[in-house]
């Protein structure tokens, strides 16, 4: 930390390495924090969540119940104790509160004075945050199961819907209309995702076990479909063909630069492709687990020096290295599968979701340098501790001696 | 962390959880405590091995894990600590979170396992649940997911309640549909019920009229009395019921003199006093003519015993037959089904109404057979009277007719059976109802001089009757002995063994006990006679009608044929005479073997002679045997040797093993409750061996191979050579 601090301030180094090497070690010390709680709304299991990308400062949750919260992550009470606030819920007693169970929350990556929803109960809300209302409600024909707005986009403002129906429908913000459908799947589409380089590209993954990528200006087709076995005909078989992963392919994500694709299916694999040519990477990240019938949110660090991927694995989040396949480290908190996490992406935090109703916040623990800090021995530093809290006391009895 | 200390460690954490003991030895636990407050190694090892027990499919096993551990979790903030990030695991073993991973049997101890973990989660919560997020987390998540209710005693979650309203609200609907199935029954049945009551209780009206004595004087100026629906209509000619009453006039004037008797009792006789009076009533002049009574003043004793008695008389048999089948009907259908009912109704506790009426029901049945029961009735057997029922009712016509006959009555006291009815009981295979009294009478009716008046039908005089109408028919067997009897007068006179019928005794056989009894045969068949084509076989070498080749040879002599119809086989099994030995050999319990078998005790091999301590008396037998035993026990493995050897060696070489071969395997734990145990039902035991592997494959090559030769045979067919 010291070596670099004196780089950057020799100028030795680019600013950005040391921005990533503390970033990647706050990351590497991600820990569930007895400091930071999130407030418990959901009665059930969370399906998803999002946070701002203007402030980093709000994050939406959507519920099986089909309540949507707004959650304030901003401490500014300058102690490390933080609950983070409910700021509003559309809850079941509001008018407007999706029937059934909300599978995507997504803000507008421009505002957060609007957000988009959408549910089982075949609708996407476009909501106003100031009022709680919906300020537009496209009904579809059949359960939503994603939606996604690009991030880039300034030539559109499209929303991809992936919905029961194999055909991915596109719904035009300005003119509040469905515009377009792009055909190709022969399932239900289980994620879509706005390309985060390239405003007109979209990945769709469905439960064909397929996975394509189009250019929504180009009617005729799907520009791509991620083959696992990178066309290799001998080692598919005849149903196989142009397969990504053999099973239903739930989660779709791309990397914070755009170059690369990750999958996850129901094979319990996950596969890093390059977006541009559509190829397998053949990272191996061993076993995902994943049984989720729905879409699986996970998602990627953005400005560490190796990436990583935090991906729901059962009850537990894995940390994997991106490209090297490594297994970081396993994230054990939640009590019930796990559908979804969202990284913060300025203060390297994590929050996941999972079907026990519970919001978890995995914050960087810095032990060792607040240890440091503090006192010289390490021995001190446990007396102090166990002064702030008798819980942490050992309470042998003098009777089995 | 020394060595020593993880093995005592490890050791004493399999000694607690194995004890099967619902509380934790004390001192074991005081070990463990001091081992492990040496050192966080030390807990990290006794974690571990705790929660390898808690995996163990043995809830016995996991009750005294947790117990350690929730003793641990108090003391140690690493123990917590460690636990804590487990907790997960923790909860899905001990309070069964995950429905796919129930805890495993005993059941009761895994209910209290369970019951026990929640409170201990619920008070951890309480002390450390601000220190540790993970277990806040966990309580939440029992409290809030799971939907735990802490403050219930069963500490059930919201899906046992859900499943236990369910099972509740099945159970309603079954106990409805019984309970509408039961009254749509009874419904049905209750007309036959009701039927079947007053029938009953109509037959026994009639087998014992609901008055005393003192009601007699209503009978009488009743007449329509039940009796007479019983008995033969009044109108009659001569109705039977005042020839009963004779005879049991005359026996009333016996009682007199030798006082009463015994057989006859209760409803018998007051049957006959009523009798009497309407007796009285109808005519005076008859009955002085047939009793020759003057008076009718004369004092009766009675002896009513204090119990009912109904003897079933030739009378009343048909009453009573009803009765006999209304009381099984009562018993073997409409009581159980009425029982029934009543059982639903309550169990399912239906209307009042219902289950009123189904009680009065089964009240009134049950008194019926109370009163059944009360009323004794002496039955006599039903077969018999199936097989006479046509003679009886033969002898009641003749009772019309020949009333007046004067029989003497004397076959009770005749010091020998006349001619006639020698036969008679030669001839009559099976005694028959009538023949009944007759031997069984003449105990008891003793007058001091017969009656001359004393009725005519007494039942042998009507069989002799009946007998010479019988001999006139030719196809009766009466008719054979008596022509029988004309042609050889001596034999039947001189043997009462006249079942020795027959051509033998007719032909000139002098000593009938020497010769053999043989069953008959070819030979007997064709005795003293020239067979002409014996053995001989006609053969038909062209089956056609009459294309017939020319040179056929038609008959064939058979020698075997020949032979076997002259000779007999007599086989010759010789007597069987019992075993006197005893196997004798030793023992282990220091007896001798007490097998009685002829040639080879199943157990000790051949039997030998044996002195008193069970060793063979000759000495090839002695070697034999310990060559024997040496052989079931191969030399090196000497038990005795083995543990010398261990002794040096320190290796176990399975002397304990041997030692106790055969004696089935040692329980590993003996304290722990045999899981296995109750598992040991008809089905799996029948499961074991349907589903043994080698008998599966048995049969699957059998079937195979059944396939394989219909594919050898009918290959060429094409639905047989596509499989």
């Amino acid at each position: 930390m010291l070596g670099f601090l004196a780089a950057r301030q020799a100028g030795l180094d680019d600013p950005l390495r040391l921005r990533r090497a503390e970033s990647t070690r706050r990351v590497l010390g991600l820990e569930l924090n007895p400091d930071r709680d999130v407030d418990r709304i959901h009665g059930n299991g969370i399906n998803t969540i999002d946070i701002d990308a203007i402030e980093g400062r709000y994050m939406l949750s959507g519920g099986a119940d089909g309540v949507i919260a707004i959650y304030d992550l901003e401490n500014f009470s300058g102690k490390p104790q933080y609950t983070c606030k409910a700021v509003c819920t559309v809850g079941r007693s509001s008018q407007y509160v999706h029937k059934f169970s909300v599978e995507t929350v997504q803000w507008y990556p421009y505002d957060t004075g609007m957000f988009v929803s959408s549910a089982f109960d075949k609708t996407m809300k476009v909501w106003d945050t100031e009022t709680l209302k919906p300020a537009e409600v496209f009904q579809f024909e059949d359960n939503v199961y994603s939606h996604h707005l690009s991030s880039i986009a300034r030539k559109h403002s499209l929303i991809a819907v992936g919905t029961k129906n194999p055909k991915i429908q596109l719904c035009d913000l300005k003119s509040g209309s469905r515009i377009h459908v792009l055909q190709g799947h022969r399932a239900e589409v289980l994620s879509v995702q706005w390309s985060p380089r390239y405003e007109h590209i979209l990945a769709s993954a469905s439960a064909d076990s397929k996975v394509k990528v189009w250019d929504v200006r180009r009617a005729s087709g799907s520009l791509l479909t991620l083959d696992q076995h990178n066309g290799d005909k001998t080692k598919a078989s005849s149903e196989a063909v142009n397969t990504a992963h053999n099973g239903r392919v739930n989660g779709l994500c791309f990397t914070g630069d755009g170059l690369y694709i990750l999958t996850a299916g129901t094979d319990d694999r996950m596969r890093l492709w390059n977006s541009a040519t559509g190829e397998n990477t053949l990272v191996n990240y061993g076993k995902v687990c994943n049984e989720s019938r729905k879409k699986l949110q996970f998602t990627v660090s953005r400005g560490c020096s190796p990436e990583f991927v935090f991906v729901p694995c059962g009850s537990s989040i894995a940390v994997y290295a991106l490209h090297t396949g490594e297994l970081v480290a396993m994230h054990r908190g939640h009590y019930n599968n796990v559908d979804c996490c969202e990284f913060h992406p300025d203060y390297q935090e994590l929050y996941s979701g999972g079907k026990d109703g519970n919001i978890l916040a995995w914050v960087p623990v810095l032990h060792a340098s607040d240890v440091e800090e503090e006192s010289n021995s390490s021995n001190k530093a446990a007396a102090n501790q166990s002064s702030v809290n008798p819980a942490f006391q050992d309470a042998w009895s003098s009777d089995e001696d | 962390m020394e060595l020593s200390q993880r093995e005592r460690l490890s050791e004493l954490v399999e000694e607690l959880t194995t004890s099967g003991q619902p509380q934790l030895s004390q001192d074991k636990m005081n070990e463990l405590k001091k081992i492990c407050k040496v050192s966080n190694d030390c807990i990290d090892h006794l974690y571990h091995s705790v929660m390898a027990q808690l995996n163990q499919e043995h809830c016995e096993v996991r009750l005294s894990a947790f117990q350690i551990a929730s003793e641990l979790f108090t003391r140690s903030h690493h123990f917590r600590t460690l636990l804590v990030d487990n907790f997960q695991e923790f909860l899905e073993l001990t309070v069964e979170t995950d429905s796919d991973q129930p805890l495993p049997p005993p059941k009761e101890v895994a209910r209290k396992l369970r019951s026990l973990a929640l409170q201990t989660v619920q008070s951890w919560q309480a002390l450390y649940g601000t220190a540790y997020k993970k277990l806040a987390l966990g309580y939440h998540f029992l409290k809030q997911v799971k939907k735990v209710d802490f403050q219930d005693a069963e500490a059930r979650s919201i899906a046992e309640r859900r499943r236990e309203e369910e099972r509740r609200r099945r159970m309603e609907r079954i106990y409805k549909e019984k309970v509408e199935a039961a009254s749509k029954d009874m419904e049905d049945s209750y007309q036959e019920i009701e039927a079947t009551l007053t029938e009953i209780e109509a037959c026994m009206g009639l087998l014992f009229p609901e008055f005393g004595l003192t009601d007699i004087q209503t009978v009488i100026r009743n007449p329509s009395n039940s009796q007479q629906a019983l008995k033969c209509p009044l109108d009659d000619e001569q109705p039977c019921c005042s020839k009963n009453m004779r005879d049991n006039r005359t026996r009333g004037m016996d009682e007199e003199v030798e006082g009463s008797r015994e057989e006859r009792k209760g409803n018998g006789k007051e049957d006959k006093m009523s009798n009497e009076e309407e007796e009285e009533l109808y005519d005076e002049d008859v009955f002085i003519r047939n009793s020759g009574l003057i008076s009718h003043s004369y004092s009766l004793d009675l002896n009513l015993s204090p119990g009912l008695h109904v003897q079933e008389t030739e009378d009343n048999e048909a009453v009573v037959s009803t009765l006999i089948d209304l009381h099984r009907l009562i018993t073997t259908k409409h009581l159980p089904a009425v029982k029934g009912w009543v059982q639903v109704f309550t169990k399912a506790g239906a209307e009042q109404q219902l289950l009123r009426r189904a009680l009065d029901l089964r009240k009134s049945l049950e008194a019926a057979l109370q009163k059944h029961t009360e009323l004794h009735i002496d039955y006599r057997t039903r077969v018999r009277k199936v097989m006479n029922a046509f003679s009886d009712k033969e002898e009641d016509d003749d009772d019309d007719d020949d009333d007046f006959d004067e029989v003497p009555e004397k076959e009770g006291y005749e010091p020998h059976i006349p001619e006639h009815l020698r036969g008679e009981y030669g001839l009559d295979p099976t005694p028959s109802t009538s023949a009944a009294p007759v031997t069984g009478k003449p105990p008891a009716k003793r007058p001091a001089a017969p009656p001359p008046h004393s009725s005519s039908h007494s039942p042998s005089s009507r069989r002799m009757k009946h007998l010479t109408e019988e001999e006139q028919d030719p196809t009766c067997a009466a008719a054979t002995l008596r022509l029988l009897r004309q042609n050889l007068p001596l034999s039947v006179e001189s043997s009462s063994g006249s079942s020795v019928l027959g051509s033998s005794q007719s032909s000139s056989d002098q000593k009938p006990v020497d010769a053999p009894v043989v069953p008959f045969g070819l030979d007997l068949y064709y005795w003293g006679q020239e067979q002409p084509n014996a053995g001989k076989i006609i053969k038909a070498a062209s089956q056609h009608q009459f294309w017939v080749p020319v040179e056929v040879e038609e008959e064939v002599e058979n020698e075997q044929l020949l032979a076997e119809s002259r000779s007999r086989y007599i086989s010759f099994p010789g007597s069987f005479t019992p075993v006197s030995h005893y196997c004798r050999a030793p023992l282990g319990n220091g007896k001798l073997c007490q097998r009685q078998d002829r040639l080879k005790c199943p157990f000790h091999g051949q039997i030998v002679p044996r002195d008193q301590e069970g060793r063979p008396c000759s000495q090839e037998d002695r070697l034999r045997e310990e060559r024997r035993k040496r052989e079931e026990q191969p030399d090196w493995r000497d038990a005795e040797l083995m543990r010398d050897i261990e002794a040096v060696t320190g290796e176990n070489l399975g002397s304990d093993r041997v030692g106790k071969k055969g004696k089935g395997k040692k329980k590993k734990f003996p304290n722990l409750s045999d899981l296995k145990q109750s598992a040991n039902t008809s089905r799996s035991r029948l499961e074991k061996k349907v589903f043994n592997k080698s008998s599966m494959r048995r049969v699957a090559q059998v079937m195979s191979k059944a396939d394989g030769r219909k594919h050898d045979k009918f290959s060429n067919q094409f639905n047989y050579a596509l499989n």
